[in-house]
């Protein structure tokens, strides 16, 4: 009893030990920001001027009054609901096909992570464009096969939030190296001694790489969920928003509320609903994860 | 009957690196368009916009673009891109594998909550925060240096602590345990043992923290006050004026030649992620 | 190894100590200054050599610079001015002028004019006015422009019709565009024809604004002009002779001058900033002839649709320690040949009357044009209006684009009712003023 009590001090000193360094920055220097952003969604703020303490007002409006709004909301969840697990699917297809020792795949993966590598550059806007455009690729494949060829795109308010989730999807890069650095971790002898027991590739899949994977795709799936409810830059270089706000995203609209209209107030309101959402949302995955993650060490 | 295995291992082969080439093109299309793009010749940058290749080549935009804006070239932009990527790549792996470690193997009080924290700074958008952090920042006298875009990185960052968290949790316990039976107190477990093991997932850290801070351009957009300062995707963004004259060559010439230095780091760094050690390792 | 790790540990926690705090500059005892534009790398090249040349010329000042481009330029103004950190001296606009002046971050400058550190004995009035908010001047005009319809005359010919009259209008306009879009398979006229700029333009033919002197309300009460005028353009929407709202999105709104449709022969009429033709003519390459013409207007002896208008402004920041510094800057980028032979008027065309015949034999071609326009223009033009009020942001990005043009333009709702959406949330955010 007293060995268990004295054990769990130690860890409780080493665990402190341990974070402490994230402790400093987040006390010393995140926090203050944060809350201070979460506080003034409760003001009518200009930026130039004092915050001014208006209690609700911004969550009313928000609600009620503006439609903008609400179609950046259903915007984002769009977007977020098709984005996030394509992404998520097509990284772990693609991280199994090049995890293996054929030659070449070395320079497959550089090739496949080019596309992450090119970011956010006012070069892949132009270059999104020209391919979306009426006369571009897209529709000169469309036209080969005889296929409708003459959507234009970036244009339609149907379709321009998938030329954004298109863009999201190819640059899949960094999901891709994360289940490659799993795969990596998974020991070979599970691999072997399940051989020698006569499991298939389909079975060891099902029964060793996608159970020691879980950790990694819950990473994964969490991270790439805060990053589809928080999307800004495709919309802000591609589409600015448009056509008819089916790509103005959550996170773009409540920085032109903020910056461009000078509604710092408003948008921090809006920052805090967005924080609300999605660590709800984490929560929920958190929760389910017992059921589904499998922790070698637990 | 071997042969036949042979062949049909051949064809299997075959249809894979089509398949997987393929693809590769898919992905690398844009690359060569920007590539291309940035030897076409001003004209020829809009009157022909979707051709890969130049009609007649020309290296002007790279030579235009290089000298950067009044007498701050781009050797200066990259000079301070490498120091505070270098410094901030390191700081970020290190310390975040670091405090990953206390996340994912010890009990203490407030663990959670501390959790919790630390992913709701993930979840705030970076631009709403931008006014708070800044006169906080300038109230702490980090205005103008490299400081407050290098500084937070020894800190550690969510994404990196998160995911070397999940990595090690993936780590059999039984490896620390035997550890400390053979008396190695946390800080010894934590760099003879565990920092070994979760290698790959440490570079991958460091792959995205470079490529992350490289491109980065909010922080040093609103804290280098000093052109002398400025960095490469800062610099880059300073080229285009939408309603001025804009040189798109230029732009073009410096962005591909921006991506050179993140290619660079993921090919050499790849190689651990393909040799890596965790396997051996967990034999013990 | 772990000694090696540890070592490396300690050395990084180490590092910001020593890497920070290396503030530049410093006491030097010299009159110090600081400036902040935005721009392109051409602009900053031409800017940091004018800085460079003031300091010669004033060698007890030290002048610090920073640039930016347009969108960054703006988070970063915005973030420094919440932190009471504005440099002496910016660029301003004049879609935000009114704004900032609003929210005291600019300093007046009648003062310093009065004491003759600004001098202005070469400048008119009307170049002038654009920076006066409430009878004060808040920013000095650093380049003259003025709204234009950019012909492209090889296509005129082609299409065989004579190069319209300055003083041309609404309805010859849509004639013309028909006509080339029959004739030559092209459009007529390129995008943005229902932007903000030509609503306040179609009001200032109409011997109107689109707002009232004291920004509280629109400025006109007879909706029917614009009524017209969006049925015209949706007119030539259909018949293809301009661009659709969809193909105007996914192409050419917003996306910079040297991809409107003119740079390929796409279109034969463009509607820009005057000083923009430079970069339509630059992307457009060699062996094009352009010419540069005035707005429709609503009738033949009407009021013209053309004002000069300030293209970009220098301020000096409320804050300023340094003034009167800041004030003899201004008055050394208006006055000083020396500077503007440097700059080369790629703001747009200089205020002051000898600046402007100084640079005439150093222009290129396309600037020659826009000088020109810009001589014509100021002979024949409606007086500048007021400056957009301050709320005028939020009516553009939330009430004009999203609740008029979108939904009318894709035919979501009728003219009339768009009509309507405009004016009441417009009047719901001017009477905030």
């Amino acid at each position: 009893m007293i060995r268990i009590k004295k054990h769990s001090v130690r860890d409780a000193v080493d665990g402190y030990i341990f974070i402490l360094p994230w402790l400093i920055g987040f006390l010393g220097l995140t926090l203050v920001p944060m809350a201070a952003t979460l506080y003034l969604g409760f003001t009518d703020y200009d930026m130039f001027s004092n915050p001014e303490f208006v209690g609700l007002k911004n969550f009313v409006k928000m609600f009620s009054e503006d439609n903008r709004y609400w179609k950046s909301v259903r915007a984002t969840l769009y977007f977020a609901f098709f984005s996030v697990p394509s992404k998520l699917i097509f990284a772990l297809m693609v991280a199994l096909l090049l995890h293996n020792k054929r030659r070449g795949n070395y320079f497959y993966r550089a090739l496949y992570y080019a596309p992450s590598v090119v970011g956010s550059s006012v070069a892949v806007a132009v270059m999104w464009r020209e391919i979306f455009k009426p006369n571009g690729l897209v529709n000169a494949v469309l036209a080969v096969f005889r296929l409708p060829s003459n959507t234009v795109w970036l244009g339609d308010p149907r379709f321009a939030i998938w030329t954004l989730i298109l863009l999201v999807v190819w640059q899949f890069g960094s999901p891709m190296l994360i289940f490659l650095a799993g795969l990596k971790q998974i020991p070979t002898e599970l691999y072997e001694s399940s051989s020698i027991d006569g499991a298939g590739p389909f079975r060891q899949f099902f029964r060793i790489t996608l159970p020691l994977l879980t950790p990694i795709f819950l990473f994964n799936l969490i991270m790439q969920m805060i990053t589809g409810f928080t999307a800004f830059t495709q919309a802000f270089i591609v589409t600015e928003g448009a056509p008819l706000d089916t790509t103005n995203f959550y996170a773009l609209y409540l920085y032109r509320r903020a910056f461009e209209n000078f509604q710092m107030g408003y948008g921090s309101a809006m920052a805090m609903v967005l924080l609300i959402t999605i660590a709800l949302m984490t929560g929920l995955v958190f929760k389910s994860s017992p059921y589904w993650v499998h922790y070698e060490a637990e | 009957m071997a042969k036949l295995n042979k062949r049909k291992e051949r064809v299997k082969t075959l249809c894979y690196h089509t398949l997987v080439a393929l693809l590769g093109i898919v992905m690398i299309y844009p690359i060569l368009w920007l590539a291309g793009s940035s030897f076409k010749a001003t004209d020829e940058l809009f009157t022909r916009v979707s051709s890969i290749f130049p009609a007649n080549p020309t290296f002007d935009h790279y030579i235009s673009g290089w000298k950067g804006f009044g007498n701050i070239s781009f050797t200066i932009f990259y000079k301070n891109t490498f120091i505070i990527t270098g410094i901030s790549t390191i700081a970020v792996v290190f310390s975040s594998a670091f405090i990953a470690y206390g996340f994912a193997r010890l009990n203490f009080p407030f663990k959670k909550f501390w959790f919790a924290c630390m992913l709701s700074t993930l979840m705030l958008p970076i631009q709403i925060q931008l006014i708070p952090q800044y006169l906080f920042f300038s109230h702490l006298g980090l205005v103008n240096s490299f400081t407050p875009v290098i500084l937070p990185n020894f800190f550690g960052k969510a994404f990196y602590i998160f995911m070397i968290v999940q990595f090690i949790r993936g780590i059999p316990r039984t490896l620390d345990e035997a550890a400390e039976i053979d008396g190695c107190n946390r800080f010894r477990t934590f760099f003879t043992i565990i920092m070994p093991l979760c290698t790959p997932a440490m570079i991958t850290a460091a792959i995205f923290a470079f490529y992350w801070t490289w491109g980065e351009f909010l922080m040093p957009l609103i804290y280098l006050n000093n052109p002398k300062l400025y960095t490469v995707s800062l610099a880059l963004r300073s080229f285009a004026d939408p309603s001025g004259m804009t040189n798109w060559g230029a732009i073009y010439a410096m962005s591909f030649l921006s991506l050179v230095p993140v290619f660079v780091i993921f090919i050499l760094l790849q190689r651990y992620l393909i040799e890596g050690i965790s396997t051996e390792g967990i034999k013990g | 190894m772990r000694k090696l790790v540890f070592l490396l540990l300690i050395a990084l926690v180490a590092m910001p100590l020593f890497a920070g705090g290396q503030s530049e500059g410093g006491q030097s005892g010299k009159d110090e200054m600081s400036i902040i534009w935005w721009g392109s790398q051409n602009r900053h090249d031409r800017t940091i050599k004018t800085i460079d040349l003031y300091m010669e010329e004033n060698p007890n000042v030290d002048i610090t610079y920073e640039f930016a481009g347009w969108g960054d330029y703006w988070t970063k103004v915005t973030t420094m001015a919440a932190g009471g950190m504005l440099p002496d001296v910016m660029q301003q606009d004049y879609a935000k002028l009114a704004e900032w002046v609003d929210k005291g971050l600019m300093e007046p400058l009648d003062g310093y004019v009065d004491k003759g550190i600004i001098d202005f004995s070469d400048v008119e009035e009307s170049a002038l006015s654009g920076g006066r908010i409430g009878g004060d001047l808040y920013a000095v005009n650093i380049g003259l422009n003025s709204m234009c319809i950019v012909l492209d005359v090889d296509k005129f010919e082609e299409a065989g019709i004579p190069l319209p009259d300055q003083n041309w209008t609404w309805k010859e306009f849509k004639e013309i565009a028909l006509e080339i879009h029959e004739k030559l398979g092209i459009y007529g006229m390129g995008h943005d024809l229902l932007n903000e700029q030509m609503w306040k333009a179609l009001y200032l033919s109409n011997g109107e604004w689109a707002y009232t002197d004291d920004g509280t309300q629109l400025g006109y009460t007879d909706d029917s002009v614009l009524e017209e005028y969006c049925n015209m353009v949706l007119e030539l929407m259909e018949a293809g002779a301009v661009p659709s709202r969809d193909v105007e999105l996914a192409l050419y709104h917003n996306k910079g001058v040297e991809v409107v449709a003119m740079v390929n022969g796409d279109s034969a009429m463009e509607m820009m900033w005057s000083n923009q033709l430079t970069a339509l003519s630059t992307a457009a390459g060699p062996n094009r002839n352009f010419y540069m013409t005035h707005l429709p207007r609503l009738t033949k002896d009407g009021p013209s649709a053309n004002y000069l208008k300030p293209g970009q402004f220098l301020s000096v920041s409320s804050r300023s320690k340094n003034p009167e510094r800041a004030a003899d800057f201004i008055n050394f980028f208006t006055n000083d040949l020396g500077a503007n032979e440097i700059l080369l008027a790629e703001r747009g065309v200089p205020i002051a009357a000898h600046i402007r015949e100084g640079l005439k034999p150093m222009l290129e071609p396309a600037s020659v044009i826009a000088f020109d326009f810009i001589t014509r223009v100021s002979t024949d033009s409606s007086p500048l209006p007021q400056p957009d009020p301050v709320g005028y942001s939020d009516l553009l990005q939330n009430v004009y684009i999203p609740e008029f043009w979108d939904p009318m333009a894709y035919g979501l709702i009728s003219v009339q009712e768009a009509i309507a959406n405009l004016r009441s949330g417009a009047e719901k955010i001017l009477t905030r003023n």
